[in-house]
């Protein structure tokens, strides 16, 4: 066969032109006539019986046009099922500082803040919870009655035997790590226009990576027929789980324009970004791993406890895929996993890059870098000596189809010059690899179903352009390009004719969201599904005309050829023509659900971890430290990552980048820092994610191991880097310093005290290095 | 977040600036590059009703030497211009240092020199929005009566964050302020009052309309080292400026170190021209001029990174400014 004319290509994305020239329109770019400004009031206290709420001076403020509280919307929502335990406004209680009290609709947007300070709630401060280890041991005062003990959820998976394999093995490791909660930090801060239409429907323009799920829960919470309601996504810039949920504003919007009869547009703050949050949780990991003596991984046991803030959110599918994934990287015949997810007083986590599975790996990758070092054996090595055999099921059930990782870590290694630098470099410099692997797409709907998880329509008409109706999101992570490359390729039409339609509910048929790493697998099988039908049904048309098999056909560069006859030649705006006369209409539908196999096992929290397949990444980092300010500085990183086939190079590098870049923040300096509930750094300029200057070269290295069910053997490029990098910076601090810090983020400060104490354990001084400073 | 309502005045003198100031009284307020003023305002931590926008004044912009060969730098100068200007490069080496780790490049392209000497004092506790400092109830400086970092105390202990003010002070920097009773001089150390509230000697109706760099500092070597988080943005947690004089025997003749970020006020270490003027390199001097500075600074729990911490890098980064000023600048 040819060689593709899209796939493999290194398109730029189709909404380039849009984001650059500022002509591209995000939520809070979007006026309409008569548009009112709303504002949240939020809770000043972490905990707080509400007894009462008095809105009428608010009310009486002239430009305000509507003041809503919790009575407006009692109706329960949530991400989960079983979660659901927010309310729009809090109905009851306030449960973190920052918590939606009421909200004002108002002709400016100073209106509405002023009217804020004229509500008066009637607050009763009840004890608070803050410590997720504290929290779990309350026999009062919970966060939320049905939840007694403040547990949100807790479960506990054993297979195999770990307690057996654990007494024959040789080294065994036991650490408990840390890992400080951690926020998206996506350019865009969250913003919803809400627009009454005048027939008395609802259109909801908002920043979402979920317009399904916001289109259910503005249904259930409004109380109109989800008929009622049109979502449109505009541009979004970026997501990364933040706004993989429905967010209070986007539930606050509609309920103040169906309270007004007028369009309301909230935009947040970007401290309110910080208390609608949905980050990674504070993480406490207790990690237990044992190794033979040849080497081989034979048990790990986790007690994982997460600090889950004061909704349930994703909590529960967040505490499972770090126990589902923990030990599915490697070949690990006996695992044991007790996964907490706990109730505070703080702004809820939720999904964010890497859902679940960064802090364990974390956890998991140091010690098996210590128990390497036990061993004797190189780091490299070690990893080599667990990989599985795929494809084949994992002991917890995950079917493997695709494992790239053995060529993950053989390049990563070649290219960081792995064996001249390992244990080789003058104190002060070090290197470290760690692994790490991620799913594309959960193979379980957050609601049980046997619905299609993304369907596709396309439509070409007499004008011969190719328009794709689809639901998937794009957030910025190039969904929309990648939607069009496959459709183009199929058609063999040029990528100018694909016109797409996304993520409009009036328009798109459904498409569970932009999470987990699904779209390109999901969305890209779907499409290739419908486009082969357009083919099918334009080479039918073919064929009848030039009187040919259509079989013998073939499209490519806009043209539809015979592979037998050269005089066979008709241009693709002819053929769709033909096409339309011959079948009516040129129209198809494509769709996608997992196969049953990826489904998982039957275990009570089964559900989550299985993927149609699984992404995989290996990482080296170089770096130095400076020994007398604890100072690190990274120099490079090698980034190797499987993600199936990359359909586009370009946007796939620019996932492998943008994930270690996040991972590299987290793992020396982004932290939420808390002072009893109150969060200390609600801002770009104190939450400190990595500038340009601190972000080393990254060496993208593009793994194929084709998958068979993918989309042209695609798999995830846009989250399983990240968590490899984590414990690759942990380990090159080892390899440079001697010092392992099991607590994130890995501060100047931690690492100096480590080197504090390490002297004083030596009784001497240890070498000095300035980490090569210039 | 929105700006509090207020009215803009343009002055296009600065006589016309001091009338507006003096005519307004508390309630006026000066803004320039903004980069300071405009956050702060947006958290409604000012809430003037008229906001001097003083930047017609063009006056005040302009980077000259003057009789006797000192250097006047503009109040409206911004920061990348100091940067820039090869004035500033070859005479005053550890200014450029210093400027040239100011936020980021865009901050630094707006921001102005007598901006960054006036800044607002920062503390964890204060730069924070209107709904996050109801929800504290206020800080000692602002809106309540206790100090979150030292409660009990009657002394706010909001740090001076500014980059500039310690290298101008180990150049032996003078103010130039203007009042309604005309122009006054000061000298830069005496300009901060090491009080997180009542941080400058400004009264209401006066402005800074330069600095002057005396003729005596011009070729001192020097240079600025900065604590923080990331290599650009950030404010110093820390910060240390360090000026020498060194004769071609390698004797010092004159010294000058100042630390920032770990008071209310940028400071001159005092013992520091005592030590180490007519002395020679010694790796146990410059320890412990490192001591003194660490004496001198007394960081507080005001920002991200701990007082201790603070504490270590400030003996660390004077030890190595004063090493390098040593070793490298040599004539």
């Amino acid at each position: 066969m040819a060689s593709h004319s899209h796939i493999g290509k290194p398109l730029p994305m189709t909404d380039a032109p849009g984001k650059v020239t500022g002509l591209g329109k995000y939520a809070d770019d979007l006026t309409v006539t008569g548009m009112l400004y709303g504002k949240i009031l939020h809770s000043v206290h972490p905990h707080a019986r509400i007894r009462a709420i008095d809105t009428s001076k608010a009310e009486a403020l002239p430009g305000v046009k509507a003041v809503a509280t919790g009575k407006d919307a009692p109706n329960p929502y949530g991400i989960l099922p079983i979660g659901h335990d927010e309310r729009v406004f809090a109905l009851d209680k306030a449960r973190y500082i920052g918590d939606n009290v009421a909200a004002v609709a108002a002709t400016s947007a100073e209106i509405a803040e002023a009217a804020l300070d004229l509500i008066d709630v009637d607050y009763e401060p009840l004890p608070a919870w803050f410590d997720p280890l504290e929290s779990m041991q309350a026999t009062s005062n919970w966060i939320h009655e049905q939840k007694p003990g403040n547990v949100e959820k807790e479960y506990h998976h054993e297979f195999g035997n770990p307690e057996q394999a654990f007494a024959e093995s040789a080294f065994i490791r036991e650490e408990r790590y840390y890992a400080g909660e951690v926020t998206h930090a996506a350019m865009e801060p969250h913003s919803t226009l809400a627009i009454w239409e005048p027939d008395g429907r609802l259109t909801v323009h908002s920043s979402t990576q979920v317009p399904y799920y916001l289109h259910r829960t503005i249904a259930e919470v409004c109380e109109m027929p989800m008929s009622q309601i049109r979502i449109i996504k505009p541009l979004v810039g970026g997501g990364f789980g933040g706004k993989s949920e429905v967010i209070p504003l986007e539930v606050a919007a509609p309920v103040l324009a169906k309270k007004a009869r007028r369009p309301v547009k909230i935009t947040y703050t970007r401290e309110e970004v910080f208390y609608a949050h949905r980050g990674r949780p504070i993480t406490i990991a207790d990690l237990k791993v044992g190794l033979t003596r040849e080497g081989k991984i034979n048990a790990v046991a986790a007690r994982v406890v997460q600090d889950g803030g004061a909704y349930c959110g994703y909590g529960p599918v967040t505490v499972l895929y770090s126990g589902a994934l923990l030990g599915a990287l490697y070949d690990i015949p006996n695992v044991r996993y007790d996964g907490y997810r706990v109730l505070t007083n703080k702004p809820a986590c939720g999904a964010m890059r890497g859902h679940g599975t960064v802090n364990v790996r974390f956890a998991f990758e140091s010690t098996l870098d210590q128990l390497a070092h036990d061993a004797g054996m190189d780091p490299v090595e070690i990893r080599r000596r667990n990989l599985l055999k795929a494809p084949c099921i994992t002991v917890n059930g995950l079917r493997v189809t695709s494992y790239g990782l053995p060529e993950c870590i053989e390049k990563a290694a070649e290219r960081s010059g792995w064996a001249e630098k390992k244990g080789k470099l003058p104190y002060g410099r070090g290197v470290g690899i760690a692994c790490s692997h991620y799913v594309s797409g959960a193979a379980n709907p957050i609601i049980r179903s046997n619905m299609p998880h993304t369907t596709v329509n396309i439509k070409v008409d007499r004008d011969a352009a190719v328009t794709l109706f689809t639901g998937a999101s794009e957030i910025g992570q190039g969904s929309d390009t990648i939607q069009a490359q496959i459709v183009a390729e199929v058609l063999g039409v040029k990528m100018e004719r694909i016109k797409l339609v996304a993520a409009d509910t009036d328009l798109t048929p459904v498409d569970l969201g932009s999470y987990s790493s699904r779209v390109t697998f999901m969305a890209g099988n779907a499409c290739l599904e419908a486009a082969k039908n357009i083919r099918a049904q334009v080479f039918a048309a073919v064929a009848k005309k030039s009187g040919c098999d259509p079989a013998v056909l073939e499209a490519r560069d806009d043209f539809i050829f015979s592979t037998r006859d050269p005089g066979l030649r008709m241009n693709f705006d002819e053929a769709a023509v033909a096409a339309i006369d011959f079948h009516g209409a040129l129209v198809a539908t494509g769709t996608y659900a997992p196969p049953e196999e990826a489904r998982g096992g039957k275990h009570k929290g089964a559900g989550v971890g299985p993927s149609p397949s699984y992404s995989y990444s290996a990482q080296v980092v170089e770096l130095s430290v400076d020994t007398e300010t604890g100072q690190v500085r990274v120099h490079r990183i090698v980034a190797a990552h499987d993600c199936g086939k990359a359909l586009n190079p370009l946007t796939v590098e620019g996932q492998i980048e943008g994930s270690v870049y996040m991972g590299l923040g987290q793992a020396l300096q982004e932290e939420m820092i808390w002072n009893e509930g109150r969060l200390m750094n609600p801002s770009l300029l104190e939450y400190r994610t990595p500038t340009t200057l601190e972000t080393p070269e990254i060496e993208s290295i593009i793994v194929e191991s084709n998958d068979p069910e993918g989309p042209f053997g695609a798999k995830e490029a846009g989250e399983g880097s990240l968590a490899a990098t984590i414990p690759a910076v942990a380990n090159a601090i080892y390899d440079a310093v001697g010092v392992r810090i099991n607590s994130l983020p890995i501060t100047p400060e931690k690492i100096l005290a480590a080197l504090r104490e390490k002297e004083k354990q030596r009784g001497g001084k240890v070498a000095r290095s300035n980490g090569g400073r210039r | 977040m929105t700006m509090p309502a207020c009215r803009v005045a343009r002055p296009k003198t600065v006589e016309e600036a001091v009338r507006i100031l003096a005519d307004s009284g508390p309630e006026a307020m000066i803004i320039a590059g903004g980069t300071d003023v405009v956050p702060n305002l947006q958290m409604k931590l000012f809430t003037p009703r008229v906001l001097v926008d003083i930047k017609p004044i063009r006056a005040l912009a302009g980077i000259t030497m003057v009789a006797g060969g000192a250097l006047r730098i503009g109040a409206l100068n911004t920061l990348t211009e100091i940067v820039d200007s090869p004035l500033v490069q070859s005479n005053y080496p550890v200014l450029v240092s210093a400027v040239a780790t100011i936020a980021g490049p865009l901050q630094r392209n707006m921001g102005t020199l007598g901006g960054n000497l006036c800044l607002e004092t920062r503390c964890l506790w204060y730069n924070q929005s209107y709904f996050w400092r109801k929800a504290l109830g206020g800080c000692l400086k602002k809106e309540g009566d206790v100090c979150h970092v030292a409660p009990g105390g009657a002394r706010c202990w909001a740090v001076w964050s500014g980059d500039s003010a310690p290298a101008l002070l180990t150049l032996d920097a003078e103010m130039e302020i203007a009042g309604p009773r005309g122009s006054r001089r000061l000298p830069l150390a005496k300009f901060y009052r090491n009080d997180g509230i009542y941080r400058v000697a400004l009264g209401r109706d006066e402005m800074v309309t330069a600095v002057f760099l005396p003729a005596r500092t011009v070729g001192r070597r020097g240079l600025y080292h900065k604590l923080r988080i990331r290599d650009s943005i950030d404010y110093p947690l820390a910060g240390v400026a360090v000026a020498l004089e060194v004769d071609r025997n390698g004797v010092c003749r004159e010294a000058r170190v100042a630390v920032t970020a770990v008071n209310p006020a940028p400071l001159l270490v005092n013992e520091a021209s005592e030590w180490l003027v007519g002395q020679k390199y010694s790796p146990e001097l410059v320890e412990r001029v490192a001591q003194a500075a660490i004496r001198t600074g007394k960081p507080l729990t005001t920002s991200a990174s701990t007082p201790v911490y603070r504490r270590d890098m400030l003996r660390v980064f004077t030890r190595r400014a004063l090493e390098e000023a040593w070793k490298n600048g040599r004539d």
